[in-house]
Parts: structure tokens; sequence; C-alpha cells
């Protein structure tokens, strides 16, 4: 009885170390692939914002690629860096990181923002800015008659004697 | 006394601006018979000033529109979420369809007679709305992005389908003119489906095995039932200026210092009144140090050496982020340099090689990765086909 009990003791002994080794190659693994796989850490998926200028903060990746379609057929590359800081028109954008592994495909939101600012010059003349993230079309009135339709730029100024001042999307 | 003036003139000048925005400033959706959908909107006041407005539906889908509240009490500084339903009928006209929530600011009659702003302010959100036509129909544009010589220009087909039914086959056939009018090639893209109410994109890489030049590009977008006629101008072979080389004789720290900056014209006609800014940041990206150089006309596919003069005094020895950009036209170009500089030596990484191993991480992650790979193989390997059969024995 004794050599079978040894056996069956060394056998259990031999499972325990394969189990032990599986598991922890299985173990080693995916803690691999969690390590290098991409970590974005701004901006959020479906982000949405009026700013303009989106700050990408992201670990364990090279590139950068956003596209204005899910097909990624005209995308827009750059290589990721800190401090990335990309300028992009109000719209639906599609992004991923690529490196070693790849992100999966996030989605990020510009609002459009209509914005006006105005402020008084002298008795007669205000100046207006679009203060928004959109190009603007502006109609003037003075009093209820329509004077001017003006086109602003973002940040653009410009001065006028109406006294009432409409912007919308151009 | 002076101080107290500007303070006052300060706060004058701040309570006196006032700003209306509305986000977002056009709402486009897909037209649904019978929807019924409510919409936000963020009104903002960023003025100093606390406003009422009144919100009022326009336009040809006003009918559709309900405002939960019309008149808004908003404070200084902060923003309100308004929301509008909109409810639509069983059909509308085929097209885009646009409706306005008008944004009005209510004048203050306090202020009559003071010296604040008496003028208003007003903003538009639009609604658009994409009513799909009966049938098959796309609506499509062409995009060049332009190639240097012997290099590809990159023709981008955006196809919308409006209609109910899915396009199965949009396809472009394009021919190319040179500035006298002739043909110089032609060429057909591959296939593509695009579901209804969805956009897909036609890529086609053109080699342009052609002189350097403007061109003219006459497209014909062909789809199930039906042509587009598209036409655009393009040129191969950029109008652009690139800089190659800096070259920077008897560097010493504090002295003004000669940076000869050489500049290729790569277009085929002569750039006029060309000149080069450059611009040393530090760390914090501020502007420690800029200059200029002088304007100089470059002949077209040539080289010319561009003379800026950096006055180096208060300079300390450091590595710092340089951008330098030529304008010329309406044009500018930015090239993105390190400037190393030391007491004796400045040397400039950038141009013409890789500033920095920026793949090196990425590498190292892998090298890790594989040999952490290949010694889990080993160990087991070993155990399963070596060690635990001799164990076993």
């Amino acid at each position: 009885m004794a050599p079978s009990v040894s056996m069956e003791g060394k056998n259990n002994n031999l499972l325990k170390i394969d189990l032990v080794l599986i598991i922890g190659s299985l173990a080693t693994l995916v803690f691999l692939v969690g390590y290098v796989n991409p970590l974005v850490i701004a901006p959020l998926d479906n982000y949405e914002t009026s700013e303009r200028d989106i700050l990408f903060s992201i670990e364990k990746a090279e590139n950068l690629i956003i596209d204005d379609n899910i097909d990624f057929t005209t995308p827009d590359e750059y290589k990721i860096k800190d401090g990335l800081k990309i300028s992009l028109e109000p719209g639906k954008y599609y992004w991923k990181v690529t490196g070693i592994l790849n992100s999966n495909v996030k989605i990020l939101t510009i609002k459009s923002e209509v914005n006006l600012e105005l402020r008084k010059i002298d008795d007669e003349n205000y100046g207006v800015v679009n203060a928004g993230n959109v190009q603007l079309n502006v109609d003037i009135y003075n009093g209820t008659e329509m004077i001017d339709n003006v086109r602003l730029k973002v940040d653009e100024e410009m001065e006028s004697q109406g006294v009432k001042f409409i912007g919308e999307m151009g | 006394m002076k101080k107290l003036v500007l303070l006052l003139i300060g706060i004058f000048m701040i309570s006196s601006v006032y700003a209306l925005g509305v986000t977002p400033g056009r709402t486009t959706i897909d037209f649904e018979p019978g929807l019924q959908k409510n919409i936000g909107l963020e009104v903002i006041n960023s003025g100093a000033k606390d406003i009422s407005i009144i919100l009022s539906a326009q336009g040809e889908l006003a009918e559709y529109i309900t405002l939960s509240s019309e008149t808004i009490f908003i404070p200084a500084n902060q923003s309100k979420t308004v929301n509008y339903n909109i409810n639509f009928p069983e059909s509308l006209e085929p097209g885009l369809r646009t409706g306005k929530v008008f944004i009005m600011e209510i004048p203050d009659s306090s202020e009559l007679g003071s010296s604040a702003v008496l003028a208003t302010l007003a903003v538009v959100s639009q609604l658009y709305v994409n009513v799909l036509y009966p049938g098959k129909f796309a609506t499509s544009d062409m995009i060049i992005y332009n190639a240097d010589e012997d290099g590809e220009a990159t023709f981008v087909f955006p196809v919308v389908s409006h209609g109910e039914f899915d396009l199965t086959s949009v396809r472009a056939n394009v021919d190319i003119y040179n500035s006298l009018n002739e043909k110089v090639d032609s060429f057909n893209t591959n296939s593509i489906e695009v579901p209804s109410g969805e956009k897909k994109e036609i890529i086609y890489k053109w080699k342009a095995d052609v002189p350097i030049g403007n061109y003219r590009a006459a497209a014909t977008v062909i789809y199930d039932d039906g042509k587009i006629n598209l036409e655009k101008t393009f040129s191969v072979g950029a109008k652009e200026l690139e800089l190659q080389e800096i070259n920077v004789n008897d560097f010493s720290l504090g002295e003004i210092v000669k940076l000869e900056m050489l500049i290729e014209n790569k277009w085929s006609e002569i750039i006029n009144d060309a000149h080069i800014e450059t611009r040393i940041k530090n760390e914090a990206g501020d502007v420690v140090s800029s200059f200029d150089s002088a304007s100089y006309d470059i002949e077209s596919l040539s080289k010319q050496v561009f003379v800026s003069y950096w006055d180096t005094a208060g300079v300390k020895v450091g590595n710092y982020d340089a951008d330098v950009s030529i304008y010329y036209d309406d044009k500018s170009s930015k090239k993105s340099l390190e400037f190393q500089v030391e007491e004796n030596e400045l040397t400039i990484i950038g141009l013409g090689y890789v500033i920095s191993d920026s793949g090196g991480e990425s590498n190292n992650l892998i090298i890790i990765l594989v040999v952490v790979i290949v010694l889990l193989v080993l160990i087991n390997l070993l155990w399963f086909f070596l060690l635990r059969k001799k164990l076993k024995k």
C-alpha cells in the first residue's frame, strides 16, 4: 500500500505544479496584455464639449488616428506626446490610438456654440465679438429695420451703430 | 490715484460687456413620421449682468416646435438648460427642412438713461431635419488632397444617400486635364454601397505622374439611378516653401548669432516676399526670444538662404523648443525644432532626421513582451516535456 500512497502523493504534487504553472502563465499573459494595452486618460469616450482645443492624454500608444468617418477612410494622424492638443471644428469625430495594441474606437463631439459679446464703445458705437466656436451670420437692426448683415469669424470683432444684433451659425 | 482710476475704468468696462450664447448652435436629426423628441439647449450668459431671455420658434418647422418655457432668468456668468419638444407630422417635403429657436435678451428698462449697454442681443439655435426622398437619391462632393510631383493625389468622394432606399453601387469616373485643357489621365474608382440616410466615402489614390502645375478634375459620380457631375482644380507640387537646413557659425552664448536658413521653393513659379519668424520657447511654452529674417524672393524650384540674427543675451544654457515659420503669400508653414544651447555650441534638432527616437518606449515594451512570452513557453516546455517526466519516474 505504501508505494501506491507515495505515488499518489507524487502525482498530486505534480498536478499542483501543473496547476500553478498553467495559472501563473495565464495570469502573466493577462497582465502583459493589460500592461501593453493603450491607457486613455482623456478625453473619455463619448465626450461632448464646446471647446475646440482638445487635450489628449494617452499612455502606451504611438499614434492617434482621428476622422469624422467611422471607417477612417481619410484620417488625420498625430504622434502621441505629452500635452498633445488638437484643434477641431465642431462636429462628431471617431478616434483610436495605435501602438503594440490598438484601442477601440471612441467618439468625441465638439458642440457648436453660438455666442455674441457686446460692449459699448461710445454713445453711438458698439463692439460685437463672435465669442463662440463657429462662424456667425449677424443681422444688425436699428429699431425694426435690418441695416446690415455681417459674417463674423471666430473671435472676430466688428463695430456697429445698430441696437439689436442677432447671431446665427453661418 | 492713477491705479484707482484704471481700476474703476476696468470695472466699468467689465460691467458694460454683455454676452449671450447657446449650444448647440445647430441640431441635425433625421425625419421619422410622427416623431416626438425632446431637445435640450444650454443658454449661456457669460456677461457680467443678470439677464432675462425670451424664446420663440421660427422658420418652416416652427409649428412643430413647442417650447417648455418662454421667459427665463439667467444670472451673470451662468448658463441654463432649456428644452423644446418637436412633434412631427406623418410627412414632410423631402430634403433639408429647417427651423429656429430664437433666444433674445429682454431689454432692461431700468437702464434707460444710464451709461450701460442698451443694445439687445439675440442668438439662434437651428434645427435641421433631413427628410428622405422617395426612391434613390444621392449627393456628393469631390475633395482632392494635392500631391507632390510623382507622388499621389488623394481623391475623396463623400456620398450621402438621401433616398429611402439603399444605394447598391456608387462609383466615380474621373478625367484629369492640364492647364491647356488636354486630357492627361482618366481613372475609375471602385464601387461602394451606401445605406439609406448614411454617408460613405469613395477614396482613390491617383499617381501624379505629371509635371508640377495646376490641373482640373472632371468627375461623374454614378449611382444606381443617377449621375452627379463634379469639377475641381488642384495642384501637383504644392506652392510650398520648405526649411531644409539651418547653419550657425561661431556660436557664442550672449552674442548676436547669425543663422543661415536654407529654404527650398517647391513650386513652379517664383515666390516673392517670403520671410521667416523664429520663436524660441521655454519649458512652460512661453516665448523667451523671437527674431525675424529679412524678406526674400525665391525663384521657382530653387533654394535660397534666409539670414536671421538672434540676440542670445540673457539666454541660458539648456534645451529650448523653437517654432520656425515661413510666411509667403497668404500662407505659412511651421517647423517645430529643438535648440540645444551650450556656451559655445548651438545644436538644432529636428531637421532632416528624427528629433528623438519616439518609438523607443514602444520598442522596449515589445522586447519585454517577447522576452516574457518566450520565457513562459520555455518554462512550460521544460516542465511538461522534461522535468515532469523525470519526476514521475
